[in-house]
């Protein structure tokens, strides 16, 4: 099995926000198996895969995204639990859908503050319907530390840059742990140990 | 809000789809559907992989739901049937979850498959599809076989508890796995763990998902919930987040552990839970040592829920007292308050709850309940107050003068009120108004459908139209009952399925009057006894009857240890038609003697044991396609009854004189009556007789004795709160719905009085438990344990 695997790393990835703001279109965008159903209208639960060059490194990335979100008025760390960075969509033309998404990170940041995140507002292809403006959206990123992307799926502006950075983050948060795990135990670098420590950490 | 059950539901199902299985070359496909009008591709294409999940063979009739979810994470239930002597499977789509209801509705609909006339079916899915849903508590019931028998189905109260051996899902956990097995799943649900079920039976399999959920009432699980996971989406085991899943073995076999990650898997064929957890013991001591005795005492009934339930009552029945109550604001909960308010015993497990998902959602319910004048009104507020009273009345003080201030003040907020209160009826109502299509229209029988039919309708059936003159009843049996606008490619594949399969069991259900008949089948009984053709249904009864007595050998109500082989003697005494007064004559003919038979007769009553076996996966045996008259019945019932055979089904030669099938152990016999002394075609809006109908009441006004309360009380709540309750069950009492300022004298009191009142019907299911009724434990924990204790004498 190990022989067979075709990439270094392997993270989960979270996409969330409410329904309409383009977190499908994000995925089928951004994913490089378009020939694979959706499910998220039948089950309930989507994903998509892609491998990335981050560094010289292959990395799999699967981005999983579930229905119904905007029912939560927030959104509990046991959902992201067992994932390694989470990608956080608004509709850049409907203001309750930013709303939703800051009353959410802000239970991601008071409960697991060591899971990676970027800030995505779609849709950022009409100025003139476009309500929440770069300034607000850039202002509240920076007060939670975090990555703002502006992008449209719809015209393929910036969701490469996006999910490219995700992953640097995930992937930059492992190398640490990695690095960390070397220091303290001294051992040599094992890549199922580590994967799992990788996966302790993200969250709670 | 937190539940994922549809309000308003207008049908009954949304769709029925007969489906074909997988062969080597294809995919399972839809080959036909009713309505037409039913256009969801996506759950379309979703149908036949659910149905067939993967490739297995099918030795006994099974029953089994699965679950789609939407974009709003609402659910759509699947109940499937898979009947080994018919070459496909039938799936009825619905968002209720009435699993008991439609796994008749699946039973009727197959039986009207190989009806001879081929119009049966088409005109039960229309008339049930067009029928108005009842009100809870109610009996949804719709004529079928031209107005000769009912179909019923008894429409679940909102707040009712699963019960055991009547909740066919709990009852099927409850004998797969043990409570311990049962707590550690809870507790790992409490901490939202990926969680797999793996089972050889599909049955087995939705039925212990589904329980599990019904477990965790009053919280609904929030994630990822599939009962039963077809191969082709194996790969969503990989899903980071937590859930539910319910993965038959053969998938399970395909799916690599290592990849998983952390999961709690519970086989529930072995009853082994394999997890890396430690949930169980991660609950508050408190707790697990209550929940452990709960478990212990009571089993029967609803004891395994209500142990469940309080242990959620001790961990969350305290929100209470973190509510805000703010004259002119909505009613706020404060985190901080809910967890200093605890015992510091269970605080620090509190504190980790508030982070649960199926708690923030409960939370909201619990506001939106409050914030829309519903008050505490469901089974869990019920327990709460049994749990700490004193608190109960200042509550309720403190919401009763929030509540007047906002009537006061007239705020929008109860406009919404009065929207909310029961959009489930007031939907319905307008459906009625609207559409014309409600019951009365369903009442004025199938003739006018089959007008409707015969008129200009884009689907009619052009291949069964020169049969619409049904003076030759008995002519089109070889072909089998086709949804109109689908007749001509089912046609071409009958033929060809019909040279692929060798199978002769197989063939024999697309041709059930084939001449080739062997003793012991239906084909016995087609031969023309009386001399004139015979109008009834191709209903294979004693294969049905070997189905049953396996599926009841394999899977007892209740204990699972139970071996010995039942011999039909046990039918005839449980037999449906043991239900008082409504065949007068099984009440003499079936005296409660000393058989060893009858224990359950004595202790509690027959008709407990009557809707035993109406819930048990047996249903087929209770939803004959017609039944003889009352009066007829009762000339003729003492012959049938003194003797050992028992009658089993009944139905209507072609000039409409009566007839029963009588079986006894080793055949099936059919016995024609004489004609009755009044036209057995009767009008359409007169209600027919029902073997397998509970009550006596020729109307259904007449029945229902929860009635005057349920109008008074249960009018205001939404057909489906947050639990999928099912079963039907008398606990007038305990429905508590909106009545909380009763004490538990006027409550039992009330339950009496139902108790009489069900009892003059002959449903007393817990009479005998009533008597040892005291305040906070409605079922008598030592009739239970009785009621436990004759259930294993029977081994």
């Amino acid at each position: 099995m190990k022989m067979a695997r075709d990439y270094d790393h392997l993270f989960k990835l979270l996409i969330i926000g409410d329904s309409g703001v383009g977190k499908s279109s994000l995925l089928l965008r951004f994913s490089d198996n378009t020939f694979t159903g959706s499910y998220i209208t039948t089950i309930g639960v989507d994903f998509k895969i892609k491998t990335v060059n981050v560094n010289g490194q292959k990395v799999k990335l699967q981005i999983w995204d579930t229905a119904g979100q905007e029912r939560f008025r927030t959104i509990t760390s046991t959902y992201y639990r067992g994932t390694h960075g989470v990608i956080v969509v608004y509709d850049v033309t409907n203001g309750e859908s930013f709303a939703n998404v800051k009353r959410w990170l802000h239970e991601i940041e008071q409960n697991c503050d060591l899971v990676n995140k970027v800030l995505v507002g779609n849709k950022n292809d009409t100025p003139d319907r476009k309500v929440v403006l770069t300034e607000d959206a850039q202002r509240f990123a920076d007060t939670m530390n975090i990555k703002l992307f502006e992008t449209s799926a719809k015209d393929n502006i910036n969701v490469e840059e996006m999910f490219l950075a995700i992953t640097k983050l995930v992937l930059r948060s492992k190398l640490e742990m990695q690095e960390r795990q070397n220091v303290t135990q001294n051992d040599t670098v094992n890549l199922r140990k580590t994967n799992k420590q990788g996966k302790k950490k993200t969250c709670c | 809000m937190g539940s994922r059950i549809r309000e308003n539901v207008k049908h009954f199902f949304e769709c029925f789809c007969e489906v074909v299985p997988p062969t080597d070359q294809n995919e399972p496909w839809i080959i036909q559907q009713y309505p037409d009008k039913y256009k969801d591709q996506e759950v379309l294409k979703s149908v036949p992989k659910f149905a067939y999940p993967y490739k297995f063979q099918n030795d006994v009739i099974q029953h089994y739901s699965f679950v789609l979810t939407d974009l709003e994470s609402k659910w759509t239930f699947g109940f499937c049937r898979h009947d080994p002597k018919s070459e496909t499977a039938i799936v009825v789509l619905s968002y209720l979850p009435w699993h008991q209801g439609f796994y008749k509705f699946l039973d009727t609909t197959a039986v009207l498959m190989h009806s001879s006339r081929s119009e049966d079916l088409r005109e039960f899915l229309t008339a049930v599809y067009n029928a108005k849903i009842a009100e809870p508590g109610r009996k949804f019931i719709v004529p079928i076989n031209r107005g000769e028998s009912n179909f019923s189905v008894d429409v679940p109260r909102p707040f009712q508890l699963p019960s055991i051996p009547e909740n066919r899902n709990l009852t099927e956990y409850f004998n797969a796995v043990d409570t311990h097995t049962m707590s550690v799943i809870f507790a790992s649900m409490l901490f939202e763990r990926r969680i797999i079920f793996t089972s050889k039976k599909l049955k087995r399999l939705s039925a212990c998902v589904q329980s599990a959920n019904d477990i965790i009432y009053p919280m609904i699980w929030q994630h990822i919930f599939i009962p039963v996971l077809p191969m082709s989406l194996i790969d969503y085991l990989l899903a980071p987040m937590p859930f539910l899943i319910g993965v038959p073995e053969e998938v399970f076999k395909q799916v690599r552990r290592s990849e998983i990650g952390d999961v709690v898997i519970l086989d529930t064929d072995a009853n082994t839970v394999e997890t890396p957890f430690d949930d169980l013991n991660s609950l508050p001591q408190e707790v697990v040592t209550s929940l452990r005795k709960q478990l212990k005492n009571k089993q029967l009934g609803d004891g395994v829920s209500r142990a469940f339930l309080r242990a959620l009552v001790q961990l969350i029945g305290g929100y209470r007292d973190a509510l805000k109550f703010q004259p002119g604001q909505k009613v706020t909960f404060d985190e901080e308050r809910f967890i200093e308010t605890r015992p510091p015993s269970l605080q620090p497990f509190l504190r980790e709850m508030l982070h649960l998902q199926i708690f923030q959602q409960f939370i909201e319910e619990r506001l939106m309940m409050l914030n829309t004048g519903q008050g505490f009104s469901d089974e869990f507020e019920f327990e709460i107050e049994g749990y700490s009273a004193k608190s109960g009345s200042k509550l309720k003080q403190q919401y009763k003068e929030w509540t007047t201030t906002m009537k006061k003040e007239g705020t929008a907020f109860f406009k919404s009120v009065k929207d909310k209160a029961n959009p489930a009826m007031k939907s319905a109502v307008k459906t009625v108004k609207d559409g014309g299509k409600g019951v009365k229209s369903a009442y004025k029988g199938l003739r006018s459908k089959l007008k409707d039919n015969q008129g200009p309708h884009p689907l009619e059936n052009g291949l069964e139209r020169g049969d619409k003159h049904r003076s030759a009843p008995n002519s089109p049996t070889g072909k089998r009952r086709t949804i109109a606008g689908f007749s001509a490619p089912v046609a071409t594949y009958r033929k060809d399925a019909a040279l692929a399969l060798k199978s002769s069991a197989m063939q024999r259900s697309y041709s059930p009057l084939s001449p080739s008949s062997q003793p012991m089948s239906p084909d016995v009984i087609e031969s023309p006894r009386s001399g004139s053709p015979i109008d009834i249904p191709q209903i294979d009864l004693m294969n049905e009857m070997e189905d049953l007595l396996q599926l009841r050998l394999e899977t007892p109500p209740v204990d699972r240890s139970l071996k010995p082989v039942r011999s039909l003697e046990n039918f005839k005494n449980t037999s449906p038609l043991n239900s008082p007064d409504r065949w007068a004559l099984s009440r003499a003919s079936a005296p409660i003697a000393s058989s060893p038979n009858r224990f359950f007769l004595q202790n509690l009553g027959h008709s407990q044991e009557t809707q035993n076996l109406l819930q048990s996966p047996d249903d087929v045996f209770l939803s004959p396609p017609s039944v003889p008259p009352r009066n007829l019945a009762k000339e003729v019932g003492r012959d049938l009854f003194s003797s050992t055979p028992f009658v089993v089904g009944g139905g209507h030669s072609e000039n409409g004189d009566p007839l029963f099938f009588v079986a006894n152990q080793h055949s099936v016999d059919i016995v024609k009556l004489s004609p009755p002394t009044h036209s057995p075609r009767r009008k359409h809006n007169q209600e027919t007789e029902d073997l397998i109908r509970l009550d006596s009441a020729s109307d259904i006004d007449d029945f229902d004795p929860l009635k005057s309360k349920s109008s008074n009380d249960k009018t205001k709540l939404p057909l489906t709160i947050s639990n999928p309750l099912y079963t039907y069950e008398n606990t007038g009492a305990k429905q508590n719905g909106g009545v909380s300022n009763q004490n538990f004298q006027q409550q039992n009191r009330d339950t009496r009085n139902d108790q009489d009142l069900l009892q003059e019907y002959g449903l007393n299911f817990n009479f005998s438990s009533v008597q040892n009724q005291n305040s906070f434990d409605p079922f008598g924990t030592s009739s239970k344990v009785n009621m436990k204790s004759q259930w294993t004498k029977f081994e």
